[in-house]
């Protein structure tokens, strides 16, 4: 199975003593791009990490999910992707871990070609891509450590090397010494950093987070997406789908905005930028 | 270790859906139960009918006409019958031997003592190979000239119809009735393990985002319905055991003088081997069950 083969210690924590005042540490950045690892389903290569070419994602019938989007996201890259609800966010999140097939056009992640991705390969991409959910998607009998866990003896880690990266991840995202808490003793904040530092701990190459903070309050919201931003600047590729108009104004990054399943946007800055121009692609 | 681990897994969500474990349990006791008796049943009668098939044969008359020569050339086709393995053998029965028959059989063979002469004809007493071979044979040899022209030959070919269908009624009957009995103990453990699919579904959710194999997911389900399948084969087994020793052991040596005395040779297949069909069958029951159950799951 695919083991990673690890010399060096699974995380490097950095004491940053600067701005971040909820959490004190950062990743060291892996070295980039990525050694190939074995399993890995990513062809080397220096193109976009995400490429959606004229992508039409059609639901039974006419109901179009996704009605021809084409879009490029750069490895490194901090994006968010907003609009409405049933503007396809979903759609195109799904897309992206091949949950869904598209209709017609491709999608391309790391050079793959999802549409030509045989079944047994699925896994694999998953593996690459770490996901975080709206509603945390914990297993409710396992504590934080073993959900994390979890995530490492799916992909066939030895014992020694869930002990070494499980406890460092979750420090890493601010839960040291909740390692043995169940998801109901701990707050919706806590238990979507659980999932984070599961969706990390393969260390993927692309994280997405599907409406990371639709369930928190908006200080709690403000932690997560600084900590996702902290997981983006070691290198690793940021996808965040949202309707939080607050976050994504304060932290002015590129923005994709879908609605009925076009993008009608795509600009650095916040959630509104220009709101009367809807009709404009930069 | 990935295997230590699977069999983790799998006890966790045996102790964790507990009633749903039991309900498997008993739903796999059940077939297996049935199959059980089933089976030594259905050999048993298969066997009294192929030792009842075993004795049909064929009697060719000999005419008193016939010359040496014809005989002779009579028993070559045999021969030559017997080379080709239509049949398995056969025996020459003279008047004289015939004529000692009847007597023994007789209650008063003193009336034989009145005839002036013997008239009972002469026979070869054929037992084919198998039951159906009996018509090729009579097709074979019913033109010879030495056949007697009164009683030719002669066959139960009733009984002997009668019995091939009921033998390949029994067959297949039986055949047919262990398939329902195997697809609907399936189908069962397979409904069974769905609820414990539906109470872990969340879990298998889980599993796939973050790249488990679908072998990954697999395994501590099957490992969970094998579990369960050899669980309720070993109770039925025991139960099974009970019976036989408690009812039909019993009534078997009651009933055995008469049993014999109908020279009855039917068998039945052994406990032991019975013990390891059942045993087998329960483990195939649950991975096969929770295997198709999964497969839905596991689709995209």
């Amino acid at each position: 199975m695919a083991r990673i083969e690890q010399e060096k210690p699974a995380f490097t924590l950095v004491e940053v003593p600067e701005d971040h005042s909820m959490d004190a540490m950062v990743l060291a950045p892996p070295p980039q791009p990525a050694r190939r690892r074995k399993g890995d389903i990513f062809r080397p290569g220096n193109g976009p990490l995400v490429q959606f070419q004229g992508v039409i994602k059609k639901y039974d019938g006419e109901h179009r999910g996704l009605d021809g989007v084409s879009v490029n996201i750069n490895t490194g890259e901090f994006v968010f992707l907003v609009g409405p609800s049933g503007s396809g966010k979903s759609t195109f999140i799904r897309l992206c871990i091949r949950e869904l097939r598209p209709t017609s056009g491709s999608v391309i992640i790391g050079g793959r070609d999802l549409g030509e991705l045989r079944r047994s390969k699925v896994p694999y991409l998953r593996r690459a891509i770490g996901c975080v959910f709206q509603d945390f998607r914990l297993l409710p009998d396992r504590t934080a450590a073993e959900n994390v866990a979890y995530a490492l003896q799916v992909t066939g880690h030895s014992r020694q090397e869930v002990r070494r990266s499980v406890p460092a991840i979750l420090s890493l995202v601010g839960l040291e010494g909740k390692e043995d808490r169940l998801p109901r003793e701990m707050s919706g904040g806590e238990q979507q950093r659980v999932s984070i530092a599961r969706a990390l701990v393969n260390q993927p190459r692309l994280l997405i987070a599907d409406e990371p903070t639709g369930n928190l309050d908006p200080e709690t919201s403000l932690g997560i997406m600084d900590l996702l931003l902290r997981i983006n600047r070691t290198g690793t590729t940021v996808l965040v789908a949202t309707h939080d108009q607050h976050t994504v104004d304060r932290m002015q990054m590129r923005v994709i905005r879908l609605d009925q399943g076009r993008i009608v946007r795509d600009a650095e800055g916040g959630y509104h930028e220009d709101p009367g121009d809807t009709g404009e692609i930069a | 270790m990935r295997i230590g681990m699977f069999f983790r897994e799998a006890l966790r969500s045996i102790r964790a859906n507990a009633a749903i474990s039991v309900a498997a349990t008993v739903t796999a006791l059940i077939a297996v139960f049935i199959l059980g008796a089933f089976i030594p049943s259905f050999m048993y009668v298969r066997s009294a009918v192929d030792a009842q098939k075993a004795k049909v044969d064929v009697d060719v008359y000999i005419s008193d006409n016939a010359s040496i020569a014809q005989v002779n050339e009579l028993k070559g086709r045999l021969d030559t019958l017997k080379t080709d393995g239509t049949i398995s053998g056969f025996t020459y029965v003279s008047k004289d031997d015939a004529l000692k028959i009847m007597r023994d059989r007789l209650r008063d063979p003193s009336v034989l003592d009145q005839l002036p002469s013997n008239p009972l004809p002469a026979k070869f007493n054929v037992q084919p190979a198998e039951a159906e071979n009996a018509n090729a044979v009579v097709a074979a040899i019913k033109d010879d000239p030495a056949l007697d022209p009164t009683e030719g030959i002669v066959y139960p070919q009733t009984t002997a119809d009668r019995l091939l269908t009921a033998a390949k009624f029994v067959q297949w009957a039986g055949f047919a009735l262990i398939g329902i009995l195997l697809v609907a103990a399936i189908l069962l453990i397979g409904n069974t393990i769905r609820l414990s699919i539906f109470a872990r579904r969340r879990e298998v959710e889980v599993m796939r985002l973050v790249g488990a194999t679908n072998w990954f997911i697999r395994w501590p389900f099957m490992i969970e319905g094998v579990i369960c399948g050899l669980a309720g084969a070993v109770v039925a087994v025991a139960m099974l055991w009970g019976i036989k020793v408690g009812v039909v052991d019993a009534w078997a040596s009651g009933a055995d003088t008469a049993l014999t005395k109908t020279g009855s040779t039917a068998t039945t297949i052994g406990f032991p081997l019975l013990t390891l069909v059942l045993v087998g069958a329960g483990a195939v029951l649950g991975a096969v069950g929770s295997g198709i159950t999964l497969r839905r799951f596991l689709r995209i």
